[in-house]
């Protein structure tokens, strides 16, 4: 087996592993009830041994990218699918080092899976070793992207205990008009991250059974010497295209549950090829989120946030309070100094100004002037607590438009990383 | 609300029966803004100063800038009509965006103005919270009152443990042991008696500022970037093997050559081999720099250079000299000839004569072929012939040049005779140059031997060229503002007050962050002095 096909392996492993952690840790809790054991001992076992497990995972995960640097002879973090890996490896960095501060095992039940829905969603991109670009040709790629993605990873973590202490203060009970809005809020959160799962679930459904749809269009433009060129512009879809691209025709399309030929077409304003593909994607998400959701509603005959709420029981809110706070603040300053003040003298050193005003350099201030608003409302009264909660949920959603939204949606310079 | 809490013992000035933890925000002192009776200057200083107002103002600029990314801004085309542009690209919504002045957000008026009160505040945020802050800190009383101490949130109060169990505990002994664990710790401890007073990394507190001391450096770099002169922003196309005057300034750049490579498919990796993509590899332009010493920018009269820089300019790696930079920008495909090396042929004898050099720019007037002058009567960079059949140039650039010379020599008449002369072989057939000679065609002919007598620019390479003065102050304000965060954020001030009275101890602690680390080190202070305590029971609720 040549360095390639182990790159490939360390990774599955990690994946597992991180699964198998995960899985320790909730059971850690869950299993304080199960008879004949001493609740505390039980949850002391068993979260050792969930640690135990997502460091030998990290472990598997550092070997993967170290041997995908030497066959790529550059650091593995130049596309979407890399950037998300090593994300997820910073997650993962960024929990045990809140782990060993906290020893909180509940904190294992809800970062563990961040990092891991993180990188089963980098798994989706392509995943081949792809040749540097000019632009990416500088040591500034090493250490402008790793240390923002060491900063975005501590605001993960913090998202994590900022679900945790409203799965645990939110009233699941009661009537009142400002808990059902606190109940709205947390059950909308876990519809958004079931909707990411679906779309991960979804892409990797299709692809197994190999579906293929392709369209093409015809685009008018107008060259240097003011005649008209038409050229044909394809785009290909794994999944079945209830949306096809505005003004475009079916090359190819394989039927699917009786589905022959696309439901709609996507708005003229949507006028990139991809775009039509991309809302989509978009739409099944969303489609494949909901089913899931009403699975689970179905299964659990409650809403989601209270039927995980009671994992919860024993644990103290200000802990939660305080681990928000503090990944936070322990991210802060990384990120400022990766995302922004390294992005800064790349920015510099590449395209001549350290600051364009590029939509992500744009969406990377925005997050940096979030967090700042954060970290200045927690020294009024009030903003601790569920205010906090709700901020580091909102932040890491900023955090991750950043990082996969700008792509998606607005490219610019940082466009490479797109799929 | 001014100072709420005795500055020296720390006994609340208000609110003095309660139990709820106390406000302990810069030491309970007043700040500038909460001054009694103010003037219209302090209603200023009073609305910058508050956290609460620089929260809204950031609030308000993330949604602005948020804003200004649904579309692209207008600086990111070199050469668009904006008020066309955004209608026909985006249709309506593109054209309100337009309308609304957000196709530029970052330049607009309401966006600066929010920086600058950004800045405002935070010059007055800092001022009117460090001095009131660094007073206290300054002059700290080591014995606090016991309702200061009670309010704090973590607190503790119990009776102390003797050393040895036969011993009855003594209160001045008690405290000089705790003192010597605390210093063990890394505290700076100040006893009075029978109360102690431990703290460490007050410098932690001034992080912010430090901070906030950056940012506006930083603020005002960006600010001195819009003096003339500290700011250059150009792109220039560079042919292969011209020298360029580089506007307003003193300097010329030369292209010597200009690569382009792509990556071979060895190069990949077998998966994305598969994907039949070119990639490029290498974006090259090879300069050099010339500084102009004499009769620069003087018309009808040659520069004179002197070599300054020679340097490879890479993507991410730009040519450097005295402040102004030369960025790879962009390239374009465009075969110009520069310059031939032609011989003057007789057809009657078959004997030639030369080499001589034309240059397509600026040529020479004059040109000797053995016994022959060629005195270029006339120069058209861009040949071509308009509708009243005449001859004419459709621009400056040497796209199609074409050259009448006047031939003087052996066996030709005293007046010479007219030769036009077509160097790139397509103009020579599409505006028949045989046929134009006529008589005289047939007796000469100007010809080039080989490919190597014929000198192409290939490339255009589009640098960009910049000058930024403000840089070292961007760097400045930045590191600053980074030692600032990293001082704030990774160490916390800590203060542990403590009195005995008889054998009662009354512990406070406070910290700035962190009040998990805060509490494990007190219990594991009091663990040392024979009081197991949990960390966790310290918390005031």
């Amino acid at each position: 087996m040549n360095i390639a096909e182990w790159s490939g392996k360390f990774f599955l492993i990690a994946f597992i592993l991180y699964t198998a952690s995960f899985l320790g840790f909730v059971l850690s809790l869950t299993g304080r009830k199960w008879s004949n054991r001493d609740p505390q001992e039980h949850t002391r076992r068993w979260s050792r041994m969930a640690f135990f497990l997502s460091t030998a995972g990290l472990a598997g995960h550092l070997l993967f990218f170290f041997s995908r640097w030497y066959i790529a002879g550059h650091i593995p973090t130049s596309n979407m699918f890399e950037f998300m890996t090593f994300l997820g490896m910073m997650i993962m960095a960024a929990f045990s080092v809140v782990y060993l501060i906290y020893r909180t095992p509940i904190l294992g039940a809800f970062a563990m899976p961040v990092g891991i829905v993180i990188l089963a969603y980098a798994a989706v991109f392509p995943r081949e070793v792809q040749p540097l670009i000019p632009a990416l040709k500088s040591y500034w790629l090493y250490i402008h992207v790793t240390t923002a993605a060491t900063g975005e990873a501590f605001f993960a973590v913090g998202f994590a205990a900022g679900l945790m202490y409203l799965l645990r203060t939110v009233d699941f009970g009661a009537k009142t008009k400002q808990a059902r809005k606190q109940q709205r809020g947390v059950e909308f959160s876990l519809l958004v991250i079931l909707i990411i799962i679906g779309f991960i679930g979804s892409i990797f459904a299709f692809r197994s059974i190999g579906y293929e749809a392709q369209f093409s269009r015809q685009v008018v433009t107008i060259d240097e010497n003011g005649k008209e060129q038409v050229a044909t512009q394809t785009v290909d879809y794994v999944l079945p295209p209830l949306i096809k691209p505005y003004n475009s025709e079916t090359v190819q399309m394989q039927p699917f549950l009786g589905l022959t030929a696309p439901l709609a077409e996507a708005p003229s304003w949507m006028n990139g090829v991809n775009a039509g593909r991309k809302l989509n994607t978009v739409v099944w998400s969303i489609i494949a989120g909901l089913v899931l959701y009403g699975v689970l509603r179905l299964a659990l005959r409650k809403p989601l946030g209270a039927a995980i709420s009671p994992i919860m029981e024993g644990i103290d809110p200000e802990d939660l309070d305080e681990i928000n706070y503090r990944a936070i603040a322990i991210g802060f300053p990384i990120f400022t100094l990766g995302a922004l003040i390294f992005a800064m003298i790349w920015a510099a050193e590449a395209w001549g100004r350290f600051w364009g005003w590029d939509p992500k350099e744009v969406w990377a201030l925005i997050t940096w002037l979030f967090y700042s608003a954060f970290l200045h409302l927690r020294l009024s009264r009030g903003w601790q607590g569920s205010r906090s909660a709700w901020l580091s949920v909102i932040g890491f959603i900023v955090v991750m438009f950043t990082l996969i939204g700008v792509n998606l949606v607005i490219a610019g310079l940082h466009s490479y990383a797109g799929v | 609300m001014g100072t709420v809490l005795c500055e020296s013992c720390g006994k609340p000035l208000y609110d003095d029966d309660g139990t709820a933890p106390l406000e302990m925000r810069y030491d309970g002192v007043a700040r500038r803004s909460q001054k009694a009776n103010p003037t219209w200057i302090d209603k200023i200083w009073n609305f910058f100063s508050s956290v609460k107002v620089a929260v809204y103002l950031i609030i308000i600029t993330l949604c602005g800038a948020a804003l200004g990314t649904i579309y692209p801004q207008e600086n990111t085309f070199l050469n668009i009509d904006p008020e066309t542009y955004y209608r026909e690209t985006y249709g309506l919504s593109g054209f309100i965006y337009y309308k609304l002045g957000l196709s530029h957000t970052y330049e607009s008026w309401w966006f600066i103005g929010l920086l600058v009160m950004i800045g405002t505040s935070l010059v007055v945020c800092s001022l009117d919270r460090v001095l009131p802050l660094y007073r206290a800190l300054s002059k700290q009383q080591i014995r606090k009152h016991l309702n200061f101490l009670e309010r704090q949130k973590v607190t503790y109060s119990g009776p102390i443990a003797a050393p040895e169990p036969a011993r009855a505990p003594d209160a001045q002994e008690w405290v000089e042991r705790m003192a010597s664990h605390l210093r063990k710790k890394r505290y700076r401890v100040y006893t009075d008696g029978t109360a102690l007073l431990a703290e460490k990394n007050r410098f932690s507190r001034w992080g912010p500022y430090i901070n906030h001391i950056g940012l506006i450096i930083f603020l005002l770099a960006v600010v001195l970037r819009s003096l003339p002169g500290w700011h250059m922003d150009k792109h220039i196309g560079f042919p292969e093997g011209e020298i360029k005057p580089i506007p307003d300034t003193p300097y010329y750049l030369k292209n010597e050559k200009f690569t382009v490579e792509f990556y071979k498919p060895e190069e990949m990796s077998e998966q994305f081999r598969k994907k039949n993509e070119t990639v490029p590899k290498l974006f090259e332009t090879k300069a050099v720099l010339y500084e102009c010493t004499a009769n620069c920018g003087e018309p009808g009269k040659e520069p004179v250079l002197k070599e300054a820089a020679r340097h490879d300019i890479l993507v991410n790696h730009p040519l450097e000299y005295k402040g102004l930079m030369a960025y790879q920008f962009d390239y374009e495909m465009k075969p110009v000839l520069l310059s031939v090396k032609a011989m003057l042929k007789n057809k009657l004898t078959g004997k030639a004569y030369g080499p001589f050099l034309i240059k397509m720019r600026n040529p020479q007037t004059v040109y000797e072929a053995g016994p022959y002058r060629l005195q270029l009567k006339d120069y058209y960079p861009d040949f071509d012939i308009n509708e009243q059949g005449q001859p004419v140039t459709k621009s400056s650039e040497p796209n199609a040049p074409a050259f009448i010379f006047l031939i003087t020599g052996p066996d030709l008449p005293q007046q010479g005779e007219t030769y036009m002369y077509f160097p790139r072989q397509i103009d020579k057939q599409r505006f028949r140059q045989d046929d134009i000679n006529g008589a005289t065609g047939s007796r000469f002919d100007i010809t080039v031997g080989s490919m190597n007598d014929v000198e192409v620019s290939n490339y255009i390479s589009y640098l960009n060229i910049r000058v930024d003065r403000a840089l070292p102050f961007i760097w400045t304000g930045a590191a600053i503002s980074m030692l600032g965060l990293i001082l704030g954020f990774y160490w916390q001030h800590r203060r542990i007050w403590l009195r005995i009275d008889g054998d009662r101890l009354t512990l406070g602690a406070h910290t700035n962050k962190n009040w998990f680390g805060l509490r494990r080190e007190v219990a594991a202070a009091l663990e040392k002095m024979g009081m197991k305590v949990d960390p966790k029971s310290l918390e005031k609720r």
